[in-house]
């Protein structure tokens, strides 16, 4: 397992934002559904070892990141975009993810091909030399999603990610997210179940800090036959297991 | 729901196009306030208080003839540069498009705050050996203010602090040479001329007035990527 | 995007089996190409160039005073730019929204915002190196003697560096649009602000680094021409403004998660390592008192084998009497020597006149208040072979003149004393006497005796420089006014030619100086 997460809390105060959450992924794509607030980037940002939690038992990639050592060794086999993630506007394309493969102590030597690899992955190739200031929102979003994937991670976090990105972008990033999956943990937290529907293999449902379902996006549409609100049978879905859970 | 129901839930059962008369000026207050807190003034304000209260405790002290002079510049250069720090845009375009009050917020805030500026540090010199006096603070402050506005809107707000800064230095070295010839006098270097000089006088109003200009109606030059 | 696309993994991955040196050096070209240092470096050019190169040319192009004048205007100019910009470049990561993303990288924070410092601080010093290279070097074309002074180049380098940690700390923990404006202005103010508690000597604000010498004293350009320059001050400078910059950039570790244990450890030493220097540099500070050559002395980093005097050789005009300056004046020589040639030629060969006219060294004396005194010798012809010594007006800090009213001033100061001493004038002096030495500078062409000289006739253990110009000394050539029966002998001396004048003298001036002889005597 990649991820070992037994009832992980996060408070902010006296708002648990993570309340009681346990979670076992291994290699594979992990969708992480739920409305504003449910706690999903809480989690997402304890999981890329951005914050400690509260209380809980967090283990990722095999190692307790309250370490200072096993920390710095899960980080540079993780890879994490955040729901807005930020910039430095003079970089070119090619500097902004070379940046971040020094950071993550990428090989000096693979550092070329990394960066190379993770630009075409998200079909920047021909605009790599292209500051950041000059690009549109769905490229600086692509842009971040390569700095996120350069180091080839064990453990993808990805926050809203495709977020700014056209239908064609989206399908395309959706078989990336296959591709990875078949090596890595990746773990997309998103409000668009048709992402969750294409490439997860398994999808958590949160609800005010809660796990309130975890299992197929199958299984989570079959909770919505006859119950739920929405278009799609996911979103069916979804609006049932929520309705339940707050009831 | 139907279209009346939502008129009705939207327009709170009044008829549509009616205007809320009697909460125009608090609107105006919440407005003024909002665009106030986005700019992040009373920080600004604090930091103008804080240069207003150490030019106070400076004049505590007898200082020599450079120090007399060379210190109100210091602290009015930090109350400007506070000023102008405030020009920055944390909204970006949403808020430029968003009808038309933005020029008039920008021209009301920062001449507010800019005679905020010299009236704090005016206070703090009163009863004290401020040399100059309150023309001195009046066309320093806004001469100063007037050279960041025109920088916030070349560089942008976060860079504004570069030339105000090194125009202190140079200003500062132009009160120095009064004493040590041969002086380097220019209206344009304002802070080294008397406070009565009507060259100097007139060159920092001009800077305040351009700078002015340009903020209300430009606005300070957006970088991308720019956090508040 | 192209999910086909993917590296090779037969590698397998070793993360730790990095060099890390090579990320670390490619991690620091990164930062160099977007540093916000190197666009403000037109801005500390110009005001370099403004405020401190103009100034310091128009010194005389004497090593000491042209070094003192590199490190404070380095001080001056180069805080608030590099301040700044470390500020901004220290709250890059907050205003860029990229926290989240570089921290949860394995390089650990404090390692990344080194490299960020050290991107800044690298353009800073270029920039630095740059006015540096330019001063120096016109200095060294115009410079007669003496070479580069480096410990205040080093002071200087050092202040850069301090502006950057600091500017660089403040931004890192008070990431604000406020930051970089009111931090800069804030080390400025402070600059300013740090001489003004120095009262005489034994002050530690004297570490401040726009302190090149006793306060009370400044740039003179007395010093450090005839005893070496002594870097007393300059090592307490330095150790206080490295020790400053170790322990700001070791304060950067301290936070919770900045970097590992170990280096947190490191971190948390050389901040401590950083303040005692410091500390203890403001104390040796406070040891140090003015010595007579115009420097600090230190106790504790004094050498002593220093303070012996500089062995050089003079730079001699050939008049009929050589003057001899130090070779660090040279450029004063042609218009002092010919300014003062017509009256070393109606001396020259008369009994008791001197075989040459030497520079000497002026020597400091720090008052109770913040005064601080002038010892000058009497002037008079001493010595074997005899000699008369004198002190350039610039080794005394006057403003700044031109060679020829230099040389000026020397021949109003000393023409009277120089005659005096031959003639035998001054005090209880007959009248022939008087109209003698009256009529000689008059030959001389010294007609005015009202213009500024340094009296003659007080102690020479202390004799406080004059502020003002003054009047005739009554000491020498008294009751020797226009009208006179003993002037009208002085104007008939001085027509008398040349040839029979000196010949006259060489007859006479045993009686002369003896007070046999009477105005009417006079040819």
């Amino acid at each position: 397992m990649n991820v070992e997460i037994t009832s992980l809390t996060r408070r902010f105060g006296s708002v648990a934002a993570v309340a009681g959450v346990d979670l076992r992924l291994g290699p594979g794509v992990f969708g992480l559904l739920g409305p504003n607030g449910a706690g999903k980037t809480s989690l997402l940002r304890m999981m890329a070892t951005a914050m400690p939690p509260s209380s809980g038992s967090l283990r990722l990639l095999g190692r307790d990141p309250g370490g200072y050592g096993p920390r710095c060794e899960i980080r540079r086999r993780l890879g994490y975009l955040p729901q807005n993630p930020g910039y430095y506007p003079g970089f070119t394309v090619a500097e902004y993810v070379e940046y971040f493969a020094l950071l993550k102590e990428v090989p000096p030597a693979r550092i070329r091909a990394a960066v190379a690899t993770a630009v075409d992955r998200v079909a920047l190739g021909d605009r790599k030399k292209a500051r950041l200031r000059t690009l549109s929102g769905g490229m600086l979003r692509r842009a971040s999603i390569a700095q996120a994937i350069v180091n080839e991670p064990d453990l993808l976090l990805l926050d809203e990610p495709t977020a700014g990105l056209d239908p064609e972008q989206r399908v395309a990033f959706r078989a990336l997210l296959r591709d990875l999956g078949q090596r890595a943990t990746v773990v997309v937290s998103t409000h668009l179940v048709e992402d969750v529907a294409a490439a997860c293999a398994q999808v958590a449902l949160m609800d005010r800090g809660k796990v309130v379902f975890a299992g197929t996006p199958e299984s989570l549409a079959a909770q919505g036959d006859g119950h739920g609100a929405g278009d799609t049978p996911l979103e069916r879905g979804y609006t049932a297991v929520l309705a339940q859970a707050r009831s | 729901m139907t279209g009346a129901r939502l008129a009705r839930v939207a327009g709170g059962g009044a008829a549509p196009g009616t205007a809320h008369a009697g909460a125009a000026p608090v609107t105006w207050v919440r407005l003024v306030r909002l665009y106030a807190a986005g700019r992040r003034v009373p920080v600004a304000v604090l930091a103008m208080a804080a240069c207003a209260a150490g030019l106070r405790i400076a004049l505590l002290w007898h200082w020599d003839a450079y120090g007399a002079l060379q210190l109100p510049l210091i602290f009015e250069t930090a109350a400007a540069a506070s000023v102008v720090a405030t020009t920055a845009d944390p909204f970006g375009e949403p808020e430029r498009v968003a009808g038309r009050w933005l020029p008039f917020l920008r021209l009301a805030a920062t001449a507010a705050l800019t005679a905020a500026a010299i009236a704090l540090l005016v206070a703090a010199g009163t009863g004290g050996h401020l040399a100059g006096g309150t023309l001195d603070v009046l066309r320093n402050v806004a001469g100063i203010t007037g050279i960041g506005l025109l920088c916030a809107a070349a560089l942008g707000a976060g860079l504004s602090w570069t030339v105000p800064t090194g125009y202190l230095i140079v200003a500062v070295y132009a009160l120095y040479t009064q004493w040590h010839p041969p002086a380097l006098s220019t209206p344009w270097l304002w802070p080294a001329r008397p406070p009565h000089d009507l060259g100097g006088g007139l060159c920092a109003a001009l800077a305040f007035a351009a700078g002015l200009a340009v903020i209300t109606v430009r606005g300070a030059r957006q970088r991308a990527g720019e956090a508040d | 995007m192209t999910a086909a696309t993917r590296v090779s993994s037969a590698t397998p991955r070793r993360p730790g089996a990095d060099r890390p040196g090579l990320s670390t050096l490619r991690l620091l070209r990164l930062e160099l190409r977007h540093n916000a240092m190197a666009w403000l470096l037109p801005v500390v050019f110009v005001l370099f160039w403004l405020v401190t190169y103009r100034k310091t040319m128009a010194m005389p192009p004497l090593w000491n005073v042209r070094a003192a004048g590199l490190q404070v205007g380095v001080a001056a100019d180069f805080s608030v730019p590099v301040t700044g910009a470390a500020a901004w470049m220290g709250s890059r990561e907050a205003r860029r929204r990229v926290t989240d993303q570089v921290t949860i990288t394995a390089r650990s924070r404090w390692a990344r915002l080194l490299v960020a410092w050290a991107a800044t601080a690298i353009w800073a010093m270029l920039a630095y190196l740059g006015c540096l290279a330019v001063l120096y070097g016109v200095t060294a074309h115009q410079a007669t003697w003496g070479g580069p002074l480096w410990w205040p180049a080093a002071v200087a380098a050092a202040s850069v560096l301090v502006f950057c940690a600091l500017g660089f700390v403040v931004g890192a923990f008070l990431p604000s649009r406020f930051t970089a404006p009111l931090v800069a202005i804030a080390v400025f103010f402070v600059l300013a602000l740090s001489t003004e508690p120095i009262h005489g000597g034994h002050s530690v604000f004297q570490v401040s680094p726009i302190v090149t010498g006793p306060w009370d004293l400044g740039a003179q350009p007395g010093v450090a021409t005839f005893y070496p320059f002594q870097p007393d001050l300059s090592v307490a400078q330095v150790m206080f403004l490295a020790g400053l910059s170790v322990a700001l950039l070791g304060v950067l570790a301290l936070p919770a998660g900045s970097a590992g244990r170990a280096m947190r450890a490191v971190a948390a030493g050389c901040a401590i390592a950083g303040l005692l220097a410091a500390g203890t540099a403001v104390g040796l500070t406070g040891t140090g008192t003015m010595d007579a050559a115009g420097m600090i002395d230190i106790p504790a980093l004094h050498d002593a084998a220093t303070g012996r005097p500089l062995e050089f050789t003079p730079v001699c005009s050939r008049t009929v009497i050589p003057v001899c300056l130090n070779p660090a004046y040279a450029t004063y020589l042609p218009a002092t020597a010919s300014a003062l040639a017509p009256l070393l030629s109606e001396l020259a060969g008369l009994p008791g006149a001197p075989a040459r006219i030497d520079q000497e060294p002026v020597a400091y004396k720090q008052g109770a208040d913040n005064s601080v005194a002038f010892l000058l010798h009497e002037p008079a012809v001493s010595g074997t072979p005899p000699a008369f010594g004198l002190v350039l007006p610039v080794q005394l800090g006057y403003p700044a003149m031109t060679a020829a009213q230099q040389a000026n001033q020397v021949v109003t100061t000393y023409g009277p004393d120089l005659v005096a001493d031959v003639i035998g004038d001054g005090h209880g002096a007959t009248q022939a006497q008087n109209a003698v030495a009256t009529g000689l500078m008059i030959a001389a062409g010294l007609r005015r005796l009202d213009t500024y000289y340094v009296p003659s006739a007080q102690p020479a253990s202390a004799r406080p420089l004059p502020a003002t110009p003054g009047g005739p000394d009554p000491g020498r050539s008294p009751g020797v006014a226009p009208g006179t029966p003993a002037y009208d002998a002085a104007e008939r001396f001085a027509a008398l030619p040349p040839a029979a004048r000196h010949a006259w003298l060489v007859r006479n001036l045993a009686a002369l100086r003896a007070g046999r002889l009477t105005l009417a005597q006079l040819p």
